[in-house]
């Protein structure tokens, strides 16, 4: 069980923000909660895909970190009002209407953190 | 009696139409426990500059069984906010009901946990779900603690519930709450305690309050990660955000943090948090408004009895600034320091103030003082580095900050008789009558003190070091004190005591060592006086504890032992289904000879015994570094474990508390959780709780799985002293023990890395002649005969110490 309420995490998604890139999709997270690591990446679930962290990319001020880089040895720090972009490779899942996202990522105090948000998209 | 009249506006308190800032520390009664210890801890928080005490009400404590409330001898609470009425304290009333606080189950009573149409706090996980039967005996305890805190005029605020949310946040269960509190006569204002600093339940109270815990990973170095003060940087806003007409009040402000079981043990942490942390914390909260703090702890304790849930270990030290043993520590002598300036000048009334600034590492934050009608400007550097950091300030100011320091500058500050343009030599206190004032600065050779009229001081000084001034206003002196000086002078009223270990608010004097006291008011000046302590200094030596006797205490795992008075398990066998919550459980059964192997999950320390020999012993202790490890193993059992058409069974298991409710539920079972034989055999356990040692007079066996060791020793009681006593287990041979002074189980140890082998012999429980029983509880595999293990016991080292003894002087 999170730490952390559900409806707190979800605030963490920036809403609209999910997006179709050429060789996959992105999406935005802003730190709305406080100031913390992330020490982990373990899996982002868009609809019926998933992408393990070898496919999934972090990018938070200017620096770029693979999803297998991080880890509780080598967290990332993600600091109250900071944003971060993930970026997953190689998959084409965005629907128009209804999508669904998950993301499961550590924090060194809370355990795996888990965030399930649903964000519309029109083309 | 008076009622007190409390209201508030948005910067702070109002009490009987004063303006009052809150210098709260929180202390568990349950911890530390008896009234003799209460007032112990209360006087040494009033003579620190605290003037209020937290106390969270603990129902599990007080409630043994359903409809039963002890507040009677060591729980009886009205003594305790006595003691706290009487040292002088306002109180912060926190009855739950659910407390968190690191206590077994949160704080919720044991027999409550088991009632199937009970969901503890209408939550399942994070789901809201209402529970009428709760409520009803959430009643039921408001209705026993309530009319015990409305006996008291000193409480100025109460909280219900603790750091709670849930999912969907329905308003119901803490609106009730709060009504109930009302209807039970509670005035002064309500408020909660928002773990997560979102704004969560402001509606539903008068006061919105938070929690910050910025430290909470020991492995962390916050010196270097100085982004984990994010929150507090910010936390003005977000208390505007919440609740525009109420005062900032952090409900919990961090002054340590507790140590888990496999954690870094209490001395590291309190290394790495040093003095320095606190000091931030309250002076950055200072910079952001905050009027009501409460340090959380301000006094550690002891999980004597069942009192700890699964995470914690004896010691809840806390790294607090007075110890569990009742002893201050540097961050105490920090929060005296910064609790004996709010003393000084009123800061119920501040407003922020624009301040051009910027530097890396910098935190800068001005506030204008609508009290003192001057402005006090906030420094914090945490640049990461062994050197001092320089920094200009817009007026050319130079100023040199040590790492991970924090100052309060004041700025056109009008004293009696000169105005200070800034200062960032620190101020101690002020004492000040009509027409003068004495302000004690603490020495600091990188600082200087700007007077209006251009001259400047350095804050390079010797103790006691004065400079005199006078206008038509009145006469000022400045008085130097250096660090180690000032940690060692009392704000008492109007006079400073210097040179003291402590000065309690009655005026004793404690020394540990012969001093000299020097004593300053306004009217006398200095004056000193001379202090001899007389008497060994070896007295205080610890000294090997003579073991008197040597026997075996489980009788249950004997193969004749009769256990047909035991209760027999009607349906599950995990503790509260069979309403036994003490640590210790037995569980005995027969089982047939053509078994296999047995399946089993028991929580969390449990052995198996066949036919009076251990078949398995084991720590399933789950909470490794968040890692799942498997709790449920199987066994096989060889003919010769099973020799008889009918074998005695027998499993002791250990509880190390129920979970505290924070991200868990509090009634996650405890006890053997699941056994099961393959092939499958019905089996009927019957059960009993305690060790035979607690349980009766009759206790030897000849098994050797249990052993207690006794040992005798005396304590000199002297009412002009106070002392603090410990057991050491630092040379001890054994892996597991369980401490019991005169009767009364004061610890559990566990060999771990880090973790606790010093114990304290909580006062309490203390008498002239003391009986000390420690009771073995090791693995078969180092035991060869009995009679070895017996002997090899003999060569046991327990180390009874005294941690620090002061001669009070009155």
């Amino acid at each position: 069980m999170a730490v952390v309420p559900e409806f707190l995490i979800k605030r963490i998604y920036q809403k609209g923000s999910l997006k179709k890139l050429e060789d996959g999709v992105s999406l935005v997270l802003k730190n709305v909660l406080g100031p913390g690591l992330i020490s982990g990446f373990n899996f982002v679930k868009i609809n019926d895909v998933l992408f393990e962290p070898k496919d999934v990319k972090f990018v938070t001020n200017g620096v770029e970190y693979s999803g297998t880089e991080v880890s509780e040895a080598n967290p990332v720090v993600f600091r109250l009002g900071q944003i971060g972009t993930l970026i997953m490779k190689g998959k084409d899942c965005i629907v128009e209407g209804l999508n669904k996202i998950t993301i499961e990522a550590m924090n060194p105090e809370a355990g795996k953190v888990q965030l399930s948000v649903d964000d519309m998209k029109m083309f | 009696m008076k009622e007190m009249k409390i209201s508030f506006d948005k910067y702070s308190l109002i009490i009987d139409g004063r303006r009052v800032f809150i210098r709260s520390g929180a202390f568990h009664y349950f911890r530390t426990p008896g009234e003799k210890m209460a007032k112990d801890r209360f006087l040494k928080m009033k003579a620190g500059g605290y003037n209020a005490v937290d106390i969270y009400f603990n129902w599990n404590y007080h409630s043994a069984r359903e409809g039963e409330y002890d507040f009677s001898g060591i729980k009886d609470v009205r003594k305790v906010l006595k003691a706290a009425k009487d040292a002088g304290l306002y109180v912060i009333a926190r009855p739950g009901p659910f407390i968190n606080a690191e206590v077994n189950a949160g704080g919720l009573p044991f027999w409550l946990l088991r009632k199937g149409d009970v969901i503890p706090r209408n939550r399942i996980g994070t789901s809201y779900k209402y529970s009428p039967v709760y409520m009803k005996y959430v009643a039921q305890w408001y209705d026993n603690i309530i009319p015990i805190i409305n006996e008291f005029d000193n409480v100025i605020l109460f909280q219900i519930e603790n750091e709670y949310a849930t999912d969907t946040m329905e308003e119901e269960y803490m609106r009730e709450l709060y009504k109930m509190a009302r209807d039970r006569g509670v005035t002064c204002p309500i408020f909660h305690n928002d773990a997560y600093f979102a704004g969560l339940w402001a509606d539903c109270v008068d006061i919105y309050a938070l929690d910050l815990y910025p430290y909470i990973n020991p492995n962390q170095n916050w010196k270097k990660d100085n982004f984990c003060f994010d929150t507090l940087d910010n936390v003005e806003d977000i208390f505007r955000g919440a609740k525009e007409d109420s005062p900032p009040f952090i409900a919990e402000m961090q002054a340590g943090w507790f140590d888990k079981w496999d954690g870094q043990g209490y001395k590291h942490m309190r290394e790495a948090l040093g003095f320095e942390h606190i000091n931030i914390m309250t002076k950055t909260a200072l910079s952001q408004g905050v009027t009501l703090f409460n340090h959380y702890m301000a006094a550690g304790g002891t999980n004597w009895a069942d009192l700890a849930c699964d995470e914690v270990y004896t010691s809840y030290e806390f790294c607090s600034p007075i110890d569990e043993f009742g002893i201050m520590q540097d961050n105490y002598f920090k929060a005296k320091e910064i609790n004996y300036f709010l003393e000084s000048f009123d800061f119920t009334k501040t407003e922020p103030k624009d301040f051009d600034f910027y530097q890396d590492n910098i935190y800068v934050k001005m506030r204008h003082d609508l009290n003192n009608n001057c402005d006090w400007l906030f420094i914090r550097n945490m640049t990461d580095s062994s050197e001092n950091t320089s920094l200009v300030l817009p007026d050319g100011k130079n100023i040199s900050l040590s790492p991970c320091d924090m100052k309060i500058c004041p700025v056109n500050l009008k004293l009696k008789g000169c105005e200070i343009e800034f200062s960032d030599v620190e101020i101690f206190a002020r004492l000040q009558n009509e027409i003068e004032d004495a302000v004690f600065f603490i020495a600091d050779k990188n600082a200087n003190i700007y007077l209006k009229d251009g001259t400047i001081i350095t804050g390079d000084k010797s103790d006691y070091e004065h400079i005199s001034f006078e206008s038509e206003s009145g006469k000022t002196q400045f008085v130097f004190l250096t660090k180690k000086l000032a940690d060692r002078s009392w704000l008492l009223g109007d006079r400073i005591i210097f040179n003291a270990d402590y000065v309690l608010p009655n005026g004793a004097i404690a020394l540990e060592n012969s001093s000299e006291i020097a004593y300053f008011d306004l009217k006398n000046k200095f004056a000193k006086k001379t202090y001899i302590i007389r008497g060994e200094k070896s007295s205080t030596d610890p000294v090997l504890a003579d073991i008197a006797n040597i026997e075996f205490c489980s009788p249950e795992i004997d193969p004749d032992y009769d256990y047909s008075g035991w209760e027999k398990v009607k349906d599950k066998t995990d503790s509260l289904s069979c309403s036994l919550y003490d640590e210790f459980v037995w569980y005995k059964a027969q089982i047939p000879k053509a078994i296999d192997s047995f399946t089993i999950n028991a929580r969390h320390l449990f052995a198996v015994y066949i036919n009076g020999k251990e078949v398995l012993n084991r720590n399933s202790y789950k909470i490794e570094q968040l890692q799942d490890i498997p709790e449920t193993i199987s066994v096989y059992l060889s003919d010769k474990m099973l020799d008889k058409p009918n074998n005695e069974l027998t499993i002791l298991v250990q509880n190390l508390g129920f979970d505290k409710g924070f991200s868990g539920d509090t009634n996650n079972p405890r006890g053997l959780v699941l056994f099961q034989t393959t092939p499958e055999v019905p089996i009927e356990f019957k059960v009993c709780e305690k060790l035979s040692i607690e349980r009766s007079k009759k206790y030897e066996s000849e098994n050797p799985y249990l052993t207690k060791i006794t040992s005798y020793f005396d304590v000199n009681f002297d009412n002009n002293a106070f002392f603090a006593k410990y057991v050491s287990f630092k040379d001890f041979n054994y892996k597991r023990a369980t401490i019991f002074l005169n009767g009364v189980k004061i610890g559990r140890y566990i060999k771990r890395a880090h973790v606790q082998d010093k114990f304290y012999l909580i006062n309490e429980f203390l008498k002239p002649h003391n009986k000390l029983d420690v009771v073995i509880w090791e693995k078969d595999r180092n035991i060869k005969t009995p009679w070895d293990f017996k002997s090899d016991i003999k060569n046991v080292k327990i180390i009874i110490g005294t941690q620090k003894l002061y001669k009070l002087f009155k």
